[in-house]
């Protein structure tokens, strides 16, 4: 068990990767055919674009008219995402931390999010003292840390889900 | 159209997919689409808190554009 171990940790990282990209691609390729099934059924049209992004599978469905699979919040895309995620680990028999998006939607709340950060930062800084953000869920909170950090500030979560919330400290 | 996103959904997420039946059922205050699956798959249908059920619930509902009940029955029952 060792000795597999060890041989594994000797792959070279070319090799890992490889087999990362490969593994991601065989993710993607049962998660389109998931959703795909469900827009031919549903009778709804869009475009499934299929990638990798920060090493996880990454699904981008364009339709134009598919707000009802979003929701108001998200709550229905994040369903869906969770959907895909069990299909592809069914199907591979490996957990999956696929990403899907909906006409823009996480692409735009990304970029909210990542000005909030900015905003957040500047009084943070200015002020000297933490300032605690509203419940997020791990999707929002994680694009609030990655800025935090570009910034060069620190953060940290607190609270349990659905109340957990990022705070941003003073460095 | 609802029942057969629901049966696509479904066996898509479980081990017995031919196993995976949909009914619906209609009644004074709307309707209830019965899923019956294998006994082995119903743990994954449910999933941790019924956080399955809910997604499927949420998918459904929203293709349906109305509230849409959702149970999941284990094949052996019932029959």
């Amino acid at each position: 068990m060792s000795e597999d171990l060890k041989e594994v940790g000797k792959e070279s990282p070319q090799e890992e990767k490889k087999s990362l990209a490969a593994r991601l691609e065989e993710e993607g390729d049962v998660a389109a055919d998931y959703l795909e099934g469900l827009l031919d059924i549903a009778d709804l049209d869009g475009d499934i674009e299929i990638g990798i992004e920060n090493d996880r599978a990454s699904l981008v469905i364009e339709g134009g008219e598919l707000n009802h699979l979003v929701g108001k919040s998200g709550e229905v895309l994040d369903a869906l995402q969770e959907l895909t995620r069990l299909a592809v680990q069914t199907s591979t028999g490996e957990r999956s931390r696929l990403m899907l998006d909906i006409d823009g939607f996480r692409a735009e709340k990304r970029e909210s999010l990542a000005e909030l950060a900015e905003k957040t930062a500047e009084a943070v800084k200015s002020s000297g003292e933490s300032i605690k953000l509203q419940p997020m869920n791990a999707f929002e909170r994680k694009i609030i840390h990655d800025t935090i950090q570009k910034i060069g500030l620190t953060s940290e979560s607190e609270g349990e889900d659905p109340d957990r919330c990022v705070v941003v400290l003073p460095s | 159209m609802v029942d057969e996103a629901l049966e696509h959904l479904v066996k898509g997420i479980v081990d017995n997919p031919e196993d995976v039946s949909v009914n619906e059922k209609t009644h004074r205050r709307g309707a209830t689409l019965e899923v019956r699956v294998n006994p082995e798959d119903i743990g994954k249908v449910i999933g941790r808190n019924g956080r399955t059920a809910r997604s499927l619930r949420t998918v459904v509902s929203a293709l349906a554009g109305r509230s849409v009940r959702v149970d999941l029955i284990e094949t052996d029952e019932e029959r």
